[in-house]
């Protein structure tokens, strides 16, 4: 880490914050319409209400890479968290919901 | 990476909302030109100035035109390039529909084409679009140019880069970016409540820039937020498009069960039949919204697989005394003009979303509102403007010092963002009067002229900003004000001289206030422009002393 060059710092952070940020918010959308499809919600309802919880939690996510201390444990969360909550989701909606 | 959570999010607020800023502002701004869309419309295409008109009749009027319209030449050379086989001599209209608004004189019919045999894409089509003169079912020529919903409206939403949907995506990522200033502006200032009132003009500029980009942020700050927010969640199904990937068998699944609970049929027989008289069907569509209290006009009418068996016509009540664009969809068999489905009151999901979106769009019928929202955006777009020259103030004299460039190009940046964008914008209307009536594809050299002006607008600010090396004000602030000045002046004389209807006659002896109030709002930019002007003047007149006691302000400040 301290071997990075600051530019190199703000690139990763810049990289971080929107695409680590997409694929952390793509998570939370399928997780969420996955979760609320097993609860009985109409899909259009589900993917609606994610669509208006999305880009709050993208504005969340931008602003804490900045303020985050490594930039590691952003890279972890937004990425990590998004494939976790991606398959979890996926595995929800799964064809016997459907 | 930063010692603090201030110093992070200034450092977010300052450099994103530098780089970020040039575009917000033009997303900004002609957000806020579309608000009067329509009006820009009436003042480009003079023919289309008469008071708005309902859903003319779609059994004498809409259904011979319907039947006459063909796929844009354009989109259909392009299909060609997708397809194996040639292309059929005529392809199938998947859907025919028709818009309007209680602000619309004419009425936009639209097309879809099924283009087969496409191995990538089975619902693979193309579109067609024609205007249409209600009064007497005449077509407005193509190659004219609605400035406002079709030059200013899609600058808005893409920026006018199609390719790939890159705009989109551009402005989305701008909208992002704007949320974000919000955020770290409010956590940079803190003194929030403060800053509603204070102004101090006569501090010198960069105190007093600061002060005004603080004042247009707090006042507008919900207002900013909401549009920014919504703007995304829009296009939400295009940025996070799951229904169409991942969520793909679950959404299928989903809207065919919708389908075939409302009884519509999800896809044609391929069997021909003829259609019901529609006119029958919006008398019954009218009755029954009538009879739930809701009285009101078609906004939408839209007919699937027209000539085929499964034909259904859908008729939407138009949202002009309601915030949702539109509602109470009505659904009919087109063969018998039987009505198959009546949709319920929309989930509380759908409501919010209907509220927030209608509220973003903005077609219902609330003319004060309309004006606030125009002021609304133009305060954010001041506020961008400050961002920008609070930014170069603060650093111009010590970039000059050390033989920077760097507040030259965000200044020489600025100036064409801010003052080179009015000169376009001015420029596509002063052309509109001046270019031949008979020209073929007009509307193409409108455009021209706007890119044009625009891009000549950056080389003359690049040019000018020479005198920002010894840490000068660049004149190309006020040259490019008096021509702001002269073209918005130009422009309502031209409009007054080649169509006769000039202020007198559209204010007092015959009212038609779409063109009176863009003529208007353009005398008010001629003068602002000019006051401008005139305040740079006095000051480039005294640069020495002007500069001294910035310094020494600015020593005092920090």
């Amino acid at each position: 880490m301290t071997a990075m060059s600051r530019p190199l710092q703000i690139a990763s952070r810049i990289a971080a914050s929107l695409v680590g940020g997409w694929v952390f918010v793509w998570g939370l959308v399928m997780l969420g319409i996955g979760a609320l499809l097993r609860g009985g919600v109409p899909y259009e309802d589900a993917q609606t209400a994610m669509y208006l919880l999305a880009f709050l939690v993208y504005l969340a996510a931008f602003c804490w890479t900045y303020a985050a201390a490594s930039a590691w444990r952003v890279w972890l969360v937004l990425l990590g968290g998004g494939a976790l909550m991606t398959a979890v989701g996926s595995w929800l909606a799964g064809p016997a919901a459907a | 990476m930063f010692p603090s959570f201030r110093l992070a999010m200034s450092w977010l607020h300052t450099w994103f909302g530098l780089v970020l800023g040039y575009l917000l502002i033009v997303i900004f701004f002609f957000g806020s030109l579309s608000v009067f869309d329509r009006e820009f419309d009436r003042w480009a295409i003079p023919d289309t100035r008469f008071a708005a008109q309902p859903l003319p009749s779609y059994d004498r009027m809409l259904a011979p035109i319907f039947a006459r319209m063909t796929p844009e030449a354009d989109e259909l050379e392009a299909a060609r390039g997708r397809v194996k086989a040639p292309l059929p001599e005529t392809l199938k209209p998947l859907n025919w529909s028709a818009y309007t608004t209680h602000r619309d004189p004419v009425v936009g019919l639209y097309a879809e084409y099924a283009v087969p045999g496409n191995p990538d894409d089975p619902e693979d089509h193309v579109h067609g679009h024609v205007t249409v003169d209600p009064r007497n079912g005449r077509l407005l020529r193509d190659d004219q140019l609605k400035i406002g919903s079709e030059f200013f409206y899609p600058m808005h939403i893409g920026l006018h880069i199609t390719w790939k949907n890159l705009g989109y995506w551009i402005v989305g990522l701008a909208a992002l970016v704007m949320l974000a200033a919000l955020v770290s502006g409010v956590v940079i200032h803190r003194h929030l409540f403060r800053e509603f009132f204070t102004f101090r003009p006569q501090k010198h500029i960069q105190r007093s820039t600061l002060d005004l980009h603080n004042l247009t942020g707090v006042v507008a700050l919900p207002f900013h937020f909401f549009f920014a927010l919504t703007g995304l969640t829009i296009f939400a199904a295009m940025y996070l498009p799951v229904s169409e990937s991942m969520l793909k068998p679950q959404a299928t699944a989903a809207a065919m069960a919708e389908a075939q609970q409302k009884h519509l049929p999800y896809a044609a027989a391929g069997v021909p039949a003829p259609l019901a008289s529609v006119d029958a069907m919006v008398s019954e569509a009218k009755r029954r919204w009538a009879a739930h209290d809701m009285a009101g006009e078609v906004g939408y009418l839209y007919i699937s697989h027209p000539g085929d068996r499964n034909s259904y016509v859908t008729i939407y009540r138009g949202g002009s005394d309601r915030v949702a664009l539109l509602g109470q969809a009505i659904h009919f068999e087109g063969t018998t003009g039987r009505v198959l489905y009546e949709e319920p009151q929309p989930s509380a999901v759908a409501k919010v979303n209907e509220f927030l979106t209608g509220l973003h769009l903005q077609q219902f019928e609330h003319w004060a509102l309309r004006w606030f929202y125009l002021f609304g955006g133009l305060t954010g777009c001041a506020c961008i403007a400050t961002g920008f020259l609070f930014f170069v103030e603060k650093r111009k004299r010590k970039h000059a010092a050390q033989g920077h460039a760097g507040a030259r190009w965000a200044d020489a940046m600025a100036v064409t963002t801010v003052t080179g964008m009015l000169v376009a914008a001015l420029a596509i209307l002063v052309a509109n009067r001046l270019l031949p009536e008979d020209l073929p594809l007009r509307g193409d050299w409108e455009k021209r002229t706007f890119w044009a002006a625009w891009l000549l607008s950056f080389a003359h600010a690049a040019w000018r900003c020479r005198p920002m090396r010894q840490g000068l004000p660049s004149p190309a602030w006020f040259e490019q004000c008096c021509i702001v000045a002269t073209l918005a002046f130009a422009a309502v004389a031209l409009n007054g001289v080649t169509t006769g209807d000039h202020l007198v006659k559209t204010l007092f002896i015959e009212r038609y206030w779409p063109v009176a109030s863009v003529d208007l709002a353009l005398l008010a930019v001629g003068l602002l422009a000019a006051g401008v002007a005139r305040r740079l003047r006095l000051r480039r007149s005294v640069p020495e002393v002007h500069v001294r006691t910035a310094n020494a302000e600015q020593a005092h400040a920090s």
